[in-house]
C-alpha cells in the first residue's frame, strides 16, 4: 500500500516538475526608458467564423456578424483616437469576409496577427501546417508580410518553423514568459492574457457552449471598476496587462464608451506603454533573450 | 459584402452615424418591445405555461403597470404576439391597437421552428397572421421571434427558411436581430437581392436575461445591472445619433422595484431632447426611404480542401 501511494507521489510531483521546466518566467521586465508598464489591447476578430464552426443556429451566426459589419470599425476608431496601436488576432477566412476591415486596421498601423485558418487547429500535423499557411498568405495580401504573432493552440515547432516570435494564448504568470512544448523544445515567448481580462467572460451569452444556468450576464459599469483595479495592480508593480476583445461583443456602442472612459484613465497615470503585441514581443526579446 | 451563403446575412459593413437620419431631424431613435409570449422553452407555450401565477401577474397587473409608464410618459410600443395570446388577450390587443401601439406576430405558440417541415412552417405563419388580422382588424407587418428563458442561445430561433416564408407572406420586416444595432437587411438570395428589413436586437436590453434569470441559484435578480445597461446604450447611442431599442416582458418588468427602475429609465429618456419614439412598423417605414436596398459585393470567398466551405 505504501509503495503504491509512494509511486503516486513520485509520479504527481514529477508531473509538476516536468510541466513546471517547460516555463521560463521573466522576474522583473525592464520597459524602454520613461516606461513603467505595457497594456496590449487585442481584439479576436472571428466575427460569426466560431459560431459557424461549432454549427451554431442563424441568430448566432449574426450576432457574430456584428463584429465584422459594426464592432470592428468602431474599435478601430477607438483606438485611433487615443493613438493607441492595438493587435487584431484574425482568423485567415476573415480576408474573405471583411477586407475592408482588415486594411483600415492595416493603415491605421496596428497589428494584423493570426487566430488560426478558421478558428481551430487540425489534429492533422500536414493540414495543421496547411492552414496555418493559408493564414499567413492571406493576412500577407493586406499587411506585405506574414504574421509574426499568433493567438491559438498551433504547435509550437510550426510556428517558430514559420518564422514566429510570440503567441498570446494563456496565463502562467502575469508577465510575459517562454513557453516550450512538452518535449522542451521550441521556446517561445508568450504574451499572457486572463479570462477576467476577456470581455465575452462578462457579455456573451453561452460563451463556449456554456448552459443557461452559467449565464450571469453584467454591465460595463462593473467590468471598468474590475479592470481599472487590474491595471492599477500591474501597474504599481511595473508589469503587464493583455485585454482581450471581440468586436462582436465590445463593438456595441456602450462598451466602446467604457473602454473609451478605461482609457483616457489609463494614459492618465504617468508611464503607461500601449503598443502593439509585436512591439512589446520585440522589446521582451531583446531585453530578456 | 462580400457576400457569404451560411456566414452572413447583410453587407460588409453598416450605415455610418453620419449616415443615419431620423424624421424632423431628430437625434435618436428609441422603440420599444413588449413581448407578450409566456412561453418558457423553446416548445412554445404550454398549458402549463398558461396556467401558472408568473403568467397571471404578466397578463394582468404585469401589463397594466407596463402600460402606465409608457402611457405616464406617452411612449409607444410594439407588442409581439403569439397567435395563442391573441386569442386570451383579444380585448387587450384591440385597446392597444386603439391607443396607437403596433401589434407584430410572434409565431403561432412562440415556438421554436428550426426543425419544422417548409409547408409546416408556412401554415403556422398563414395561421397566425390571420388570427392577428382577424383581431386587430389589420394585417400585422412584423414577425417576432424572440428568446424564450430556457432557450439554449438568448438571439431566438427561426428556420432557414423563415425569412423567406415571412417575405412571401407579405412581412415588411423581422422584428429582432443581432447583426447590427440599426435597421438592416437580412438578405435570403444575393443575386436577386430578395430580402426583409430587420429590427435590432440585443439580449443585453432584454429584461428577462437579469429579473431571475437563470432561473434556479441564489442572487439571480440583476435590476440594477439591467437599469445601467439600459442607460449606459442609451448614452451611446444617443451620442452617436443611431439607435436604442429595449425588450420588456410585462410578467418581470412589471414588477414593485423594476417597474420603478423602468419609470426612472423612460423619464431619463423622455427628458433628452430630439428623441424620436416609434413602433417598429414606422421605424421600417422610415428607413426604406433613408435605405432603400441591401448594399453586397460579389463573394471572394473561395473553397479549399480541408476547410469549411
Amino acid at each position: 500500500m505504501t509503495s503504491v501511494l509512494e509511486r503516486e507521489l513520485t509520479a504527481l510531483t514529477s508531473a509538476a516538475r516536468r510541466y513546471d521546466a517547460r516555463h521560463r518566467r521573466i522576474s522583473r521586465i525592464a520597459w524602454p526608458e520613461g516606461k513603467r508598464m505595457a497594456v496590449n489591447f487585442t481584439a479576436d476578430f472571428d466575427a460569426m467564423l466560431l459560431r459557424r464552426l461549432l454549427n451554431e443556429p442563424p441568430m448566432q451566426l449574426a450576432k457574430g456578424e456584428f463584429g465584422g459589419r459594426v464592432g470592428i470599425w468602431r474599435l478601430i476608431a477607438l483606438f485611433d483616437s487615443h493613438g493607441i496601436k492595438a493587435t487584431i488576432f484574425t482568423p485567415g477566412r476573415i480576408r474573405e469576409l471583411y477586407p475592408q476591415a482588415l486594411r483600415a486596421a492595416h493603415a491605421s498601423g496596428h497589428e494584423i496577427a493570426d487566430h488560426m485558418w478558421e478558428h481551430h487547429v487540425p489534429r492533422d500535423m500536414q493540414l495543421e501546417l496547411d492552414h496555418l499557411q493559408k493564414t499567413g498568405a492571406a493576412l500577407s495580401s493586406i499587411i506585405g508580410r506574414t504574421p509574426v504573432g499568433t493567438r491559438s493552440d498551433h504547435s509550437l515547432s510550426l510556428l517558430k518553423q514559420e518564422g514566429f516570435i510570440y503567441t498570446s494564448h494563456e496565463c502562467a504568470d502575469h508577465l510575459p514568459y517562454y513557453l516550450s512544448d512538452a518535449d522542451n523544445q521550441n521556446e517561445m515567448l508568450n504574451l499572457p492574457f486572463h479570462y477576467a481580462i476577456d470581455d465575452a467572460m462578462f457579455y456573451s451569452f453561452a460563451w463556449l457552449g456554456s448552459g443557461n444556468a452559467a449565464q450571469r450576464i453584467t454591465d460595463t459599469d462593473r467590468v471598468f471598476d474590475m479592470w481599472w483595479e487590474a491595471f492599477l495592480q500591474q501597474y504599481h508593480a511595473g508589469g503587464y496587462l493583455n485585454v482581450c476583445l471581440h468586436p462582436f461583443v465590445s463593438g456595441r456602442a456602450q462598451r466602446i464608451d467604457m473602454l473609451d472612459r478605461l482609457i483616457t484613465r489609463m494614459k492618465a497615470m504617468p508611464g503607461v506603454w500601449m503598443p502593439t503585441c509585436e512591439t512589446v514581443a520585440r522589446h521582451c526579446l531583446a531585453v530578456h533573450p | 459584402m462580400p457576400w457569404k451563403d451560411g456566414y452572413t446575412i447583410s453587407g460588409e459593413t453598416s450605415l455610418l452615424d453620419s449616415e443615419v437620419r431620423w424624421p424632423g431631424e431628430q437625434r435618436c431613435c428609441f422603440s420599444i418591445t413588449v413581448d407578450l409570449s409566456v412561453a418558457s422553452g423553446p416548445e412554445g407555450i404550454t398549458e402549463a405555461d398558461l396556467a401558472s401565477p408568473k403568467t397571471q401577474f404578466g397578463l394582468r397587473e404585469g401589463l397594466d403597470r407596463v402600460k402606465d409608464a409608457l402611457d405616464r410618459f406617452g411612449l409607444k410600443a410594439t407588442f409581439a404576439t403569439p397567435a395563442v395570446m391573441a386569442r386570451v388577450q383579444a380585448h387587450t390587443l384591440r385597446v392597444l391597437t386603439q391607443e396607437g401601439h403596433e401589434i407584430a406576430a410572434e409565431g403561432f405558440r412562440h415556438e421554436d421552428v428550426s426543425a419544422l417541415s417548409r409547408e409546416d412552417e408556412a401554415e403556422r405563419i398563414n395561421l397566425t397572421t390571420s388570427v392577428l388580422s382577424d383581431i386587430t382588424g389589420r394585417r400585422p407587418e412584423g414577425w417576432f421571434s424572440l428568446p424564450r428563458q430556457g432557450d439554449k442561445f438568448a438571439g431566438g430561433t427561426i428556420s432557414p427558411r423563415t425569412m423567406d416564408l415571412l417575405i412571401d407572406a407579405g412581412y415588411a420586416y423581422f422584428g429582432n436581430g443581432l447583426a447590427d444595432d440599426i435597421p438592416h437587411y437580412w438578405v435570403t438570395d444575393a443575386a436577386s437581392g430578395r430580402s426583409i428589413l430587420t429590427m435590432p436586437y440585443y439580449y443585453h436590453y432584454d429584461d428577462q436575461f437579469f429579473l431571475l434569470f437563470p432561473s434556479k441559484g441564489t442572487g439571480l435578480e440583476h435590476a440594477d445591472s439591467l437599469f445601467r445597461n439600459w442607460r449606459a446604450e442609451f448614452d451611446a447611442q444617443y451620442r452617436r445619433g443611431r439607435h436604442f431599442h429595449m425588450t420588456l416582458h410585462p410578467y418581470a418588468s412589471g414588477f414593485g422595484h423594476r417597474i420603478r427602475l423602468l419609470e426612472t429609465f423612460l423619464q431619463y429618456v423622455s427628458g433628452s431632447p430630439g428623441v424620436w419614439n416609434e413602433t417598429a412598423s414606422a421605424v421600417i417605414k422610415h428607413w426604406r426611404g433613408l435605405d432603400p436596398a441591401p448594399r453586397l459585393e460579389p463573394s471572394i470567398w473561395r473553397d479549399y480542401p480541408g476547410s469549411l466551405s
